[in-house]
């Protein structure tokens, strides 16, 4: 049974104190993997980003976020995922996401905190806007996106 | 009715509207109305936009009735 918490942050996202809030819960695992995913200070149009904001259903949004996550826990022989996802506005290199895995082994966690990134990055229901200086860009998957989700079958 | 709009189609609809109707019809004829009174952004409201009711995403035959809330939902971004 995978110990999976997922959260939707309006306000703060603080990598350093998941991390440590499951260092603390995982006796017994041998190996964390963690990624912090941050907000780029240039767009994909190659202008500076002002804000990005990232659009959230109330009920559809978290649910899809569990929903990853528990995909990730049933694939893969983890003892606990983390998934912590921020939602509104985010301001230029500030942590959008941060996603880790526990396990006994390290390929197991390596292999989990992938998998729940390349969901993450086409199945999480958001719709992302890139706020520049002389106006706006709505964000959608790249085939890039697509084809490393696909890969995992 | 009250219907919200997500993403890129707020900009055109604006996040929420109220949206008269007379009498039940499917969420196909609703987008129909709503394209035939925003001409200029009829073309947003094509498949792969969602509708949703109750948080239960619903097809195009399904029936919607005057007080129902009702949004769409463009393709997501991904997170």
């Amino acid at each position: 049974m995978t110990n999976a918490i997922v959260r939707l942050e309006p306000a703060c996202l603080d990598p350093a104190l998941e991390l440590d809030q499951l260092l603390r819960t995982v006796a017994g695992a041998g190996a964390i993997v963690s990624f912090v995913g941050l907000a780029r200070a240039l767009g994909k149009n190659g202008l500076p980003v002002e804000r990005l904001v990232l659009e959230h259903h109330p009920q559809r949004t978290l649910h899809s976020l569990q929903t990853i996550a528990q995909d990730g826990a049933d694939r893969f022989a983890v003892s606990h995922v983390r998934v912590v996802h921020r939602c509104g506005e985010v301001a230029p290199h500030a942590p959008i996401v941060f996603v880790a895995a526990a396990s006994i082994h390290r390929r197991e966690a390596f292999q989990a905190a992938d998998y729940l990134m390349d969901r993450l990055k086409t199945d999480a229901e958001f719709w992302k806007r890139e706020d520049h200086s002389d106006g706006s860009t709505w964000i959608e998957p790249t085939e890039t996106d697509y084809a490393d989700r696909n890969r995992w079958g | 009715m009250k219907i919200h709009f997500y993403g890129r189609l707020a900009d055109s609809f604006g996040p929420d509207i109220d949206f008269s109707i007379a009498e039940s019809c499917s969420v196909d004829d609703l987008r129909m109305r709503l394209a035939a009174e925003h001409p200029d952004a009829a073309s947003l409201l094509g498949p792969p936009v969602r509708a949703c009711v109750g948080d239960m995403m619903v097809a195009g035959d399904y029936v919607v009735n005057p007080n129902d809330s009702v949004e769409f939902l463009p393709p997501v971004s991904g997170g």
